[in-house]
């Protein structure tokens, strides 16, 4: 066999490289390109479910938070509630008690006032009924005699009586 | 010594005559096209072996690199709208660069053959003229021939058929250059060292001779050049070229 010759054209060389390009490519295509692009295109879906995915656990995770917020600012909002309300009561109480020890007080004092007016006027009349005694023994001994008590009771009285307004 | 730079063999020639197209023969070109083929969906088949979504080998991630690199050159060279147009750039890429490279390996180019870059420049000339009788129809195609004086209508059409002539002979020489330069160099190589060992007298001198020890290194640098830049840099240009005048073509 011999060779062709440097520089020419042969139809049908011509030809069949023209058909080996195109064979060529559609193998390129097939081997190369298309699992390739399918690939890439799989890991690209994968990548946006993943960013979806991020995306709403995000959205989840904010929701979750001002639902958080809410309560923790309820809660605050009842603790500030109770602690006024418990302050008010607190010093309701404190004005109740000092009320009432500032009544019992007066009560204890009147009631001593009068304890002690009490006292006194049975101090006052025993002291009376001593005097009383004491004047009609003395009486007794001056006239030597006996003097019914009970006929001159009411003249010592009189007497002390005056005295005692004299005094 | 005698160098001597050939067309590829023929191996095998149907005897039929066909009108017209003469009798279809088996060439080295079309062999060796085969086997670059062949190279191709290979390695094709294996970056794309196992391919997960996550947590990916080298091997897939080169892959994916190479179909990211396709698109952005064609994308970029052309618009969103050629995007079908990037599986034939990265066959025209990958067949140029392989085609080029398997000279590397002992093999014929089958870039060092005219008809290859003939097909493939015929085919994006097809490309061409389809986009500009697609945008401006095919009255305004032909009418941009007159353009913009009707005298100077046989130098558009000349200037319209340079375009696929231009690219694969600028293909073509370059490839060739290098097959020519490398025959050149291994036979004034061989020439040199038989000189050189011719010297040693006796049996020992004739047999070393023949045996082109100074053919070891040099080519090797100048490969560097001939194979490996030129082949990647005229696969880039031709790919180039071809996005740059179908998007051209599709603007009007």
């Amino acid at each position: 066999m011999g060779n062709q010759d440097l520089v020419t054209i042969i139809p049908w060389t011509f030809i069949a490289q023209i058909c080996n390009l195109f064979i060529q490519m559609l193998l390129i295509k097939k081997f190369l390109f298309n699992p390739i692009r399918e690939i890439l295109a799989k890991r690209k879906a994968a990548a946006d479910a993943e960013i979806m995915d991020a995306t709403r656990a995000k959205e989840e995770a904010e929701a979750i938070k001002a639902e958080y917020e809410a309560n923790i600012q309820n809660a605050h909002d009842k603790a500030n509630e109770i602690l006024t309300s418990a302050q008010k009561m607190a010093q309701q109480q404190s004005e109740q008690i000092i009320k009432d020890a500032s009544d019992e007080a007066v009560a204890l004092k009147a009631k001593a006032e009068a304890d002690i007016a009490l006292e006194k006027r049975k101090a006052v009349n025993e002291i009376k009924d001593e005097i009383g005694s004491i004047a009609m023994e003395i009486a007794g001994k001056v006239i030597e005699r006996e003097i019914c008590e009970e006929d001159h009771t009411k003249l010592i009285d009189e007497f002390i009586e005056n005295v005692g307004e004299q005094a | 010594m005698e160098v001597n730079i050939v067309g590829p063999k023929i191996y095998y020639e149907i005897p039929i005559d066909i009108p017209l197209l003469g009798r279809p023969q088996i060439s080295e070109t079309l062999v060796v096209s085969w086997i670059v083929m062949l190279i191709i969906t290979l390695l094709c088949i294996f970056l794309t072996r196992n391919l997960k979504v996550s947590n990916i080998t080298k091997r897939q991630a080169f892959a994916e690199m190479l179909v990211e690199t396709a698109d952005k050159f064609v994308i970029g060279n052309m618009g969103e709208k050629f995007s079908y147009m990037i599986p034939f750039v990265a066959a025209l890429f990958a067949t140029s660069v392989l085609s080029n490279l398997i000279s590397l390996i002992g093999l014929r180019s089958p870039t060092a053959d005219i008809n290859t870059e003939a097909a493939w420049a015929i085919v994006v000339f097809i490309m061409i003229t389809a986009q500009k009788i697609k945008s401006s129809g095919f009255g305004g195609y032909l009418k941009g021939f007159t353009q913009p004086i009707p005298v100077m209508t046989p130098f558009n059409v000349l200037s319209e058929l340079a375009t696929p002539i231009s690219m694969a002979c600028r293909h073509f020489g370059n490839i060739l250059s290098g097959v020519v330069i490398n025959a050149l160099i291994y036979g004034s190589l061989a020439l040199a060292s038989s000189a050189l060992l011719g010297l040693i007298p006796g049996a020992v001198g004739a047999f070393l001779s023949h045996v082109p020890i100074l053919a070891v290194g040099l080519p090797a640098v100048l490969s560097v050049y001939f194979d490996w830049f030129s082949g990647c840099m005229q696969a880039f240009i031709f790919c180039m070229l071809t996005t740059m005048y179908i998007a051209n073509a599709a603007e009007g």
